[in-house]
Formats: structure tokens, sequence, C-alpha cells
């Protein structure tokens, strides 16, 4: 046979290879594709399902441990070390959650209420300023959470309470669990849980119901600073000279805060001087004394007069001691004191072996 | 003497337009047969395995519409992807031979045939499947088909002197068994 005969038989042979592609035939295999293409929409469809689930999982996972993770200061204040008790402006008003972590929860109850986080509490303090708040607080010794509204500290000893002012001049203190400390300028009073207790407070707005002397102008300083408008407050207090400020304590710290927390840190420290020298009684004269430490350490860079306020800070004792032992520790190692930055860190490792600042403390210190 | 090739599917649909949106649906039905055909061919088996080529390929097409310019260049994609689906199918039947998991039976859908040319079918695909795969391809593509050598070349995805070779030793092995015939 020649090879295009045995070709041609090869084609002849291949046209007898023909598969009977019958209409019903066809559509089987037609119906096929289609099943198998919604068989891979629906794989395509939960895989996208599955993973979006997965992401949004994920997302909410590490939202959850971020604001486990941030002390409640850290985000009303993301700095309190740099941008010492900046203010958390939260004057809003109704019911409203202002702040939650896993250690602290903060709630504001009135439309009014000014709440500022404390300097150096790392989200365990505040100053009611006014209205009200609910605080809800797990007890931790090593670093008390306190309210300051006016003149009386509130204390917790692991509890939920409220805060409320129920007029100018008075302070009701509900506790819903566990205990609070009450400290006011006489008394020092522990409330348990179902109770609650009313006291006396000198607060910033009671000035207004004074008469005054020059009411348009004087009077106009505080509520700014009250709502955290403190460049305003301070333009206000520059017009109207220091008799806009009373020689009382709550009025002389809000003065304070309206200098520094507006840019000019070295005219909030006559004020706070005011309060240690003509109030040095006061419940808040120790927080007045570590203000005007961090003022003069942090923003005026003079720490040998730093030391000497932290000094007073500690000696007047309450839950600001350590940190106030600790930062003295800091401006006297600024200082150049090598002897008595020794001495501090020494007393501080006896006083609090395992304080959150140890580190720091035997950084300045030099030592082990 | 080089055989003449018989182009009996060169000749596109004479109603085709060149460079025009391509659907599924008229893909599939203009093309399903000769893609069913082409597989039966090539693989020498009947309804069932060409059934599954049939659908693997449409369904490769159904994905990648976007690839094929028009309906004339439908017909030798198409080629080209049976031509793979079919290579896949050969490489796992000669793995299940190695290990006697399936052996061949020729059951090649010849409806029209004569006794004596089903008997010479049987035979032919019993060589072809002791053969190498792309030996394989190439010569089914060539001379069961009649394609010319460039589109068994764009088919086998190789040179065209590469699917020569191919259709070459497949040639020589097919003659020296049906020398005598």
């Amino acid at each position: 046979m020649t090879n295009q005969a045995s070709d041609q038989r090869w084609g002849e042979l291949g046209d007898k290879v023909e598969p009977d592609w019958a209409p019903e035939r066809k559509w089987a295999v037609r119906a096929a594709i289609v099943r198998r293409a919604a068989r891979r929409h629906r794989v395509v469809r939960t895989a996208v399902g599955a993973t979006s689930v997965g992401v949004i999982a994920v997302g909410a996972l590490a939202l959850v441990s971020w604001r486990a993770a941030v002390p409640t200061a850290a985000r009303l204040d993301s700095d309190p070390h740099t941008a010492p008790s900046a203010p958390a402006a939260m004057a809003s008003g109704g019911e409203e959650r202002t702040s939650e972590s896993a250690t602290v929860t903060v709630t504001k109850l009135s439309p009014g209420t000014v709440l500022t986080p404390l300097p150096d509490r790392d989200g365990r303090g505040f100053a009611l300023r006014a209205g009200a708040a609910r605080f809800s607080v797990p007890h931790d010794a090593t670093r008390p959470f306190v309210v300051a509204a006016g003149d009386v500290m509130v204390e917790d000893l692991g509890t939920t309470f409220t805060v409320r002012y129920v007029a100018a001049d008075q302070l009701n203190i509900a506790v819903e669990e566990g205990r609070v400390r009450v400290r006011t300028r006489d008394t020092d009073t522990e409330v348990s849980a179902g109770s609650t207790l009313q006291v006396p407070v000198s607060r910033m707005g009671k000035v207004a119901q004074r008469p005054q002397r020059s009411s348009g102008v004087v009077a106009s300083w505080r509520p700014l600073a009250e709502r955290g408008q403190y460049d305003e407050a301070q333009r206000m207090l520059r017009k109207a000279g220091p008799s806009a400020v009373r020689d009382d304590t709550a009025d002389l710290l809000l003065a304070a805060d309206a200098a520094r927390l507006s840019g000019h840190p070295a005219e909030a420290v006559p004020y706070l001087e005011r309060v240690l020298r003509g109030h040095a009684h006061d419940p808040r004269a120790g927080l007045a004394a570590f203000t005007l430490g961090r003022v003069l350490l942090d923003e005026l860079g003079r720490p040998s007069e730093a030391v000497e306020a932290f000094a007073r800070a500690r000696s007047s004792g309450g839950p600001l001691a350590e940190d106030a032992l600790a930062r003295e520790v800091e401006a006297a190692s600024r200082a150049g004191d090598l002897a008595r930055t020794r001495e501090l860190a020494l007393l501080y490792q006896r006083l609090y072996p395992n304080g959150r600042r140890s580190r720091a403390v035997a950084t300045f210190g030099k030592v082990d | 003497m080089p055989p003449t090739p018989k182009l009996r599917l060169a000749r596109p649909f004479p109603d085709l337009v060149k460079g025009g949106p391509v659907e599924f649906e008229e893909l599939f039905t203009r093309y399903g047969q000769y893609v069913a055909r082409l597989a039966a061919r090539m693989l020498g088996s009947g309804d069932g395995e060409v059934d599954d080529v049939v659908q693997d390929v449409f369904w490769i097409a159904s994905r990648r519409l976007s690839q094929i310019v028009d309906m004339i260049q439908a017909r030798g994609w198409l080629a080209t992807v049976t031509t793979r689906v079919v290579r896949r199918r050969l490489r796992r039947r000669h793995v299940r031979r190695l290990f006697h998991a399936s052996p061949y039976r020729a059951d090649v859908p010849a409806p029209g045939a004569t006794a004596e040319q089903r008997a010479l079918l049987a035979r032919l695909y019993e060589i072809l499947e002791r053969m190498p795969t792309e030996q394989r391809l190439a010569w089914s593509l060539r001379y069961l088909e009649g394609e010319p050598l460039d589109a068994v070349a764009a088919a086998c995805g190789c040179s065209l002197a590469t699917a020569k070779r191919r259709v070459s030793a497949a040639k020589n092995v097919i003659d020296e068994v049906f020398g005598d015939d």
C-alpha cells in the first residue's frame, strides 16, 4: 500500500468515528455545565462569605483587644504625660457613655456634665466640674480610682457609683456596688452599696451666685473654663485682671487649668502657689502641688523647684503619693542632685516594691 | 510523498461574521458536535468520556469567552482546549494502566462502520494506546481529523517542527504495524 493510499485510509476511517450527538445528549451536557456553574457560584459565594466573616471577626477581635489594652484616659487624652490634663471636652448632653475600658467605665448622665481626666492617673482619676457621671471601677489597691468634685474627693474601694451635683453646693454620691470613701474638708466617710451620701461642696459655679464686683467680665471666664474653652477663658481672665479669681481652691485650680491648658504654663504657677500658701489643709492641696511640679518640670524646665513641689504633693498623702515620689525622683535627677535622686529612688523601692513606676525610678535613680 | 490534507472541518460556517461578539449559547450550539467528534477521535472511547470532555471544554469556554475573538476563531480555540483536556485524560489513563487499575477497552463510536472497519479501528486504538501521548495526539489530529500541520502544532501547543516530528514518529509506528494490511 502506498503512503498516500494509507493516509487516505486513515482519513476515511476517522470519518467513521462519529459520536451520536443527539439533542437529548446535547442538552444533558448543557445542563451539566449549568449545574457546574451554579455549584461554582455557590462555592465562590461561600468562600467570599466565609472570608468576609473571618475578616470582620478578626477586625472585631482586634478592636476589642485594642479597647481592652488602652486605658480610659489614653482615649480621652492621647498622652496624659506629654499633654497633661488635656480636656476631654465631655460637655455633651443626655446619657452618654464617654469612655470604657477593661478596667473603668465612665458614663455621663446629664447634658451639662463636664468631666476631665486628672493628670498622671492613667485613666484612674477624673475631675467632675458639673453635672453627673456614673463610674464602674474594679478596685486596684495600688492604683485607687478617684473623682475630684470641687473640694470633695471620692475614692473607690471597688465599686460602681454615681457622683451628681444636686445643687450648686450639694454633691450626691450614690453607691450601687462595693464601697467608696468620700473625703471633704472636714470629714472622711465610707459609703457602702445601696447607700447615698449628700455632702456640701464648694465648686466654681457657686461663685456665680455671689455678688460680683464686675459681673460682666469676671463671671464669664468660669463657664468657658468649665466647658474646656481654655483659650477664651484665659483671654477673659487677662482682661479681668487678678481680682477675677477668688481666693478659693476650686477657683484657683480652674484658673490654673485655664492658664496652662491654653499654653501659658508660667501664668498657672501663681494660682497653684496661692493654693499651697493659703489652703494648705485643703484636700486638693496635694493635687495642686502635684500639678505645680509637673508644670515646673515638664513645661518650664525648673526641676529644682519641681522637686519641692512633688515633695509637697507626696507629703499630702492620698492616691497621688506614689506618682509624686516617682516624679520627685525624676525631677531630682534632672536637677543634677544625684545623692537625693538615689535616696528618693531607694525610698520608692522600699515603699512601693511592686510600684508601677519602678522601672522609671530605677532608671533615674540608677538603682537595681 | 507528503499526505494531502483533508480540511473537512476547516471551513467556517458560512453565516459567521468576523469580529462579532461570542455568545455561549451560540458557541455551544455550533461547536458542541465538533468538540464531541474531535474528542472521540483522539480518545478512541465512547459516550461517557466524550461527554465529560465536552463538558470540561465548554465549562472552560464559558469562563473565558472574552478570550475568543469571534465565532470563526472559536473553532481553533476550542480545538486547542479540547486537545489539552484530552491530553490530561490520556495521561491519567496511562497512570491507571501502570497500576492495572483500569485496562483500556476499545469502545469507539463508529455507527456507520463495517465490521472490518470496526476491527481495524479497535486495532488502531490499541496501537495508539501504547504510543506516547503527544505523538498520539499529533497523529490523530493530522490523519484522523485531517488538520493541516500548522493547525496540529497550534492545537498541541508546540512548534511546527515538533509537530512534524511527532506526527512522523507516530506514522512510522502505524505504518510498521499496518504495513502488511
